[in-house]
């Protein structure tokens, strides 16, 4: 070995010394980093590290009101799934409720309560404390009430029901305003109003899908978006493959085909608007062959007959032998059910058009029977809030009193009414007249973007409340709402923030609640002592179905109960639950009920949480229903109104809800943006859905840019061509097109409802959002339509099979497996 | 081959040897690391002995780790129960006043996780414990440390062996763990 010189040694040196530093850190570098072990300083009671708890509560995501189950670990809500003792959802949920959690998680949620120091919407928010800012309003209101002008003070919400109306209620009266609005985009007005002419009642009807025969729908799609989709979605799987020996027949009538008309056995396109005629063609079909033998037959002839099947064929566009074909079907199959909305009452004859269809059910004596229309008892708390639903021409004349300097404070809860009215409304231009706008939301929506103090209330799943659903399954259910996780910012429960102001404002008031829990337990409370001798006799069992229902959510989300309660029929579900019985004047068993009285409600309320559901679980029986004369008499549609002439607008515009943004209030959910409109497969952004030989007139394909002008204002929207739409019909998904709202909704797509028109439904006042004209006009730009499939079509490889509705299909016993053929070409 | 590599090699040769120091020093550095710098005894924030609580005065592991016997995590003791024991028991030693601070504050005590497997690696501790295993077999003898170390090399091998040995259903089934 040659000898080593002095600059070799060093080298060798240096990098012996190098490397074992290298050598030291890599061995540092790859060692698991430290983990800290955190234990509570007094655990609940209820908790064990790696053990998941489930919480029961209401969904809140739409106005549909499914039982939900929540399933915690370490405090943390990590699952949402259908309450299985539920009567709504029965243990499933849809998408939308599933993406609760990023509700909860959402990092665009307004955290403290802010304060805008500069203009209105240029967003410059100071934080405030919650006492600074619950003061601050306090002080407004309380200066206006005491000087006698609070009725200059407006509370904006978005729906309540349950004992949370009733808060509401109270909160504005002791304000000592009467300006309690409720606002939301598609509330059935025409619905309610055609129960309330047809049958007199002021609740929307159950209807019994899952028993039924034979469905004729009426553009409501029930699967997508109509009323319940969740417990309508169960209904239809248990009608047509719950039953062994018969399956139920679906027909969809509708202008564009919704998910339901994709899922329906018959899809039969109809003139936008004419769903009430070809309704009343059918009841004319239905009376003149004897189908109808009450002792107001004869009024019904005289009012139907301008409306036979071959009269009306060229203005429904649905042929005379179709019509026939299905008004005979509905009256000989039992029970059959009709069933309208949506599309059908979207448009300016739309309540006439809903009474007609619900008329229908009269005539082939579907009422308050097992698979037809089955009335709904009045809940137990929150009757008056339909009547706070505001149409569109009450948001109209709110919007006046804005202008006119009649509302001094408007407070906004959840309702985003600049976003979900039309441009031609102006309500954006009216609000900003209010000279102080204070928004109880979670997020920046377009409205709360205005607002001059924001007072963020917590998410569904941190909040108290109580629901019952609307439309309700035929008895009486409640649910309570409770937080499943502690609240993860600065907000405050929307009750908590109006018993604080109520109090500051109005100290010797009637609210003495202090929080919501507090409020609930006083309400309910009064329910327990109605019912209380029933419950006390009921208590044992309560704790045995209570521990049911755990169980029975423990194994749902182990997947070991596919079948679960889902599988039975609504009118079979075994509400398992806090089931109290009404008391019937029973004695108490206890002489001093002073003495037992609070741990017994201790028990009841508990019970009731664990469970997630009260109520009853069985149908009262339902006397004859009898329509009056007039009704009769009057019964009848009038062609619809459009907005814009048919020669300068050639094309009806369907804005429709979406599955995953519904109004809108689903676009900042990540999950909702990413997920693939059922039909034509589309992600993020929005589509004008146009008929193929359309767009082949127009030159137009897909992807091609066009500005959809109705005589009200334009968007640009990229065009898709969709078979299932009639020719003169196009068709826009509503939920995007959002300015604010938060980094996933803004920015994208464009909102179908800022072109409408003010076309009204003359009754009820609500907007006949498809009713307005439009025409297009190319850009020549192109835009990517972003779409899970590529192309739309079967092209010959036989994916989708298909066989013609035989008569022989018809009478097959065992339709679970029809053999699927396809006939040779 | 007319051309010899010899004369390439000579002239590679003094950075051969400095990068075969350096691979030796790095494998040195790798090992002063492993045998000084364990890591399997991390500072805690309180010196807690489990030599005087299990050891000497033989109380339960499952008496402060209850959850072992029914949650997949064995957890530790929340404060309250630490203090639920020294209110009486030697209150004024200077670690058990640091224990009574954090009760005082309502805080919780970081611990540092002493045994930690990948987030990928499913352990329930109540099977575990319910088949009959002694914490000890994976923990060591932790009543005679007066500062817990990890004494096996928690990973995969160990694991499989236990379950080889104990004829485990499904023992070896790739899903067992990783799921």
């Amino acid at each position: 070995m040659a000898s080593i010189d002095r600059r070799d040694f060093l080298k060798l040196v240096g990098a012996g010394g190098v490397g074992t530093g290298a050598g030291f850190m890599l061995r540092e570098a790859i060692k698991h980093p430290v983990e800290n072990l955190v234990p509570y300083p007094v655990p609940p009671e209820d908790f064990s590290p790696g053990i998941a708890t489930w919480y029961n509560t209401v969904c809140s995501m739409c106005s549909a009101g499914c039982g939900i189950t929540v399933r915690t670990r370490e405090g943390r809500a990590k699952k949402i799934e259908g309450n299985p003792s539920h009567p709504v959802s029965q243990g499933r949920l849809c998408a939308r409720g599933q993406a609760g959690l990023q509700v909860l998680y959402n990092p665009d949620r307004v955290t403290t309560p802010l304060r805008q120091t500069g203009e209105r919407g240029s967003e410059d928010w100071l934080p405030l404390t919650w006492t600074e800012g619950l003061g601050q309003l306090s002080a407004r209101l309380g200066e206006l009430s005491s000087s006698g002008q609070g009725g200059a003070v407006c509370l904006l919400s978005e729906g309540q029901r349950g004992h949370m109306h009733g808060l509401f209620e109270q909160f504005i009266a002791e304000i000592g305003s009467d300006r309690l609005v409720y606002y939301d985009y598609d509330h059935p007005h025409p619905l309610l109003a055609a129960m309330n002419r047809l049958f007199g009642t002021s609740r929307l009807p159950y209807f019994d899908l899952g028993n039924t025969d034979y469905l004729v729908s009426f553009g409501a799609d029930y699967l997508g978006s109509w009323l319940s989709p969740v417990h309508h979605g169960l209904g239809f799987g248990q009608s047509r493959q719950g039953r062994d020996d018969h399956r139920g027949r679906f027909v969809q009538i509708e202008p564009r085909m919704t998910l339901s008309g994709a899922a329906a056995d018959e899809w039969i396109p109809a003139n936008p608007g004419t769903e009430g005629i070809i309704a009343l063609a059918m009841a004319n079909r239905i009376v003149s062959q004897g189908g109808y033998q009450g002792d107001d037959v004869d009024a019904w002839a005289v009012a139907l007959e301008p409306y036979a099947a071959d009269a009306v064929a060229e203005q429904t566009g649905v042929a005379a032998e179709t019509v026939t074909r299905l008004a005979d079907t509905f009256a000989q199959t039992g029970p059959s059910l009709a069933i309208g909305g949506d599309g059908a009452g979207r448009h300016s004859n739309g309540v006439d058009a809903l009474t007609a269809i619900s008329a229908l059910n009269y005539l082939a004596g579907n009422l308050g029977i097992e698979g037809g229309l089955i009335f709904n008892p009045e809940p137990v708390a929150g009757q008056g809030a339909a009547a706070r639903h505001a149409s569109y021409r009450s948001m109209l004349e709110l919007a006046e009193d804005a202008r006119e300097g009649r509302i001094q404070v408007l407070i906004v809860n959840q309702a985003n009414p600049v976003f979900t009215m039309p441009a031609a409304a102006g309500i954006g231009e009216a609000l900003a007249r209010i000279p102080l706008i204070v928004s109880l939301s979670s997020f920046m929506d377009e409205t709360t973007a205005m607002a001059d103090l924001i007072l963020p209330s917590h998410t569904y799943l941190e909040s108290w409340g109580d629901d019952f659903p609307e439309p309700g399954v035929g008895f009486r259910a409640g649910t309570i709402s409770q937080p499943v996780v502690s609240p993860l910012y600065d907000t405050r429960d929307t009750g908590d923030t109006l018993l604080a102001v109520a109090a500051a404002v109005n100290p010797d008031g009637g609210l003495t609640a202090v929080t919501t829990e507090e409020y609930l337990r006083q309400q309910w409370r009064a329910i327990f002592e109605g019912d209380g001798p029933a419950e006390a006799a009921a208590a044992d069992a309560q704790e045995a179905i209570a521990a049911e229902t755990e169980e029975a959510a423990v194994e749902m989300a182990a997947q070991d109960a596919p079948e679960g309660a889902a599988g039975d029929a609504p009118a079979d579900v075994e509400v398992a639950a806090a089931q109290v019985a009404p008391a019937e004047g029973a004695a108490p068993t206890d002489p001093d009920p002073a003495g037992w009285m609070p741990d017994a409600f201790d028990e009841f309320w508990n019970s009731l949480l664990r469970a997630g559901v009260w109520g009853e679980n069985t149908r009262a029986e339902q006397g004859p229903v009898t329509v009056d004369a007039s009704v009769i008499d009057a019964i009848g549609v009038d062609a619809p109104e459009f907005a814009g002439s048919s020669e300068t607008y050639p094309f009806i515009l369907q804005p429709y809800l979406s599955m995953n943004m519904h109004d809108g209030s689903g676009a900042n959910l990540p999950w909702m943006q990413e997920l693939p409109d059922p039909l034509t497969s589309v992600v993020y952004g929005s589509w004008l859905e146009i008929n193929p030989a359309t767009a082949q007139e127009l030159g137009l394909r897909d992807g091609d840019l066009v500005e959809v002008e109705s005589p009200d204002g334009a968007v640009s929207v990229p065009v898709l061509t969709f078979p299932a739409i009639m020719p003169n019909v196009v068709a826009m998904p509503v939920g995007q097109g959002h300015s604010e709202y938060g980094r996933y909704a803004s920015g994208r797509g464009a909102n179908p409802i800022e072109i409408l028109s003010s076309q009204m439904e003359p009754e009820t006042g609500s907007l006949a959002w498809n009713a307005t004209r439009v025409r297009l006009n190319p850009t020549g730009r192109r835009a990517s339509l972003v779409r899970t499939s590529g192309v739309s079509r079967d092209l010959g490889r036989g994916i989708i099979q298909t066989t013609a509705t035989a008569e022989e299909e018809h009478a097959s016993t065992n339709l679970r497996s029809i053999p699927i053929t396809v006939e040779p070409a | 081959m007319g051309v010899s590599l010899l004369p390439t090699l000579k002239l590679l040769r003094p950075t051969a040897m400095i990068v075969g120091v350096a691979f030796v020093g790095l494998l040195f550095g790798y090992w002063l690391n492993r045998t000084f710098v364990p890591g399997t005894e991390p500072l805690q924030p309180i010196n807690f002995s489990h030599q005087i609580h299990a050891g000497l005065y033989q109380i339960d592991c499952l008496y402060c780790h209850s959850n072992a016997r029914k949650s997949a995590s064995a957890g530790v003791p929340s404060v309250n129960k630490c203090v639920g024991c020294h209110e009486l028991v030697v209150p004024d030693r200077p670690q058990i006043r640091l224990v009574m601070e954090y009760w005082e504050n309502q805080e919780p005590i970081p611990w540092v996780k002493v045994h930690d497997l990948p987030d990928f690696v499913h352990f329930p501790h109540n099977r575990h414990v319910a088949a009959g295993l002694e914490c000890q077999e994976c923990h060591g003898p932790v009543e005679t440390m007066d500062v817990v170390s990890r004494q096996a090399p928690v990973e995969m091998g160990l694991c499989l062996t236990c379950h080889r040995d104990h004829q485990v259903e499904f023992g070896l089934d790739c899903l067992t763990c990783h799921k």
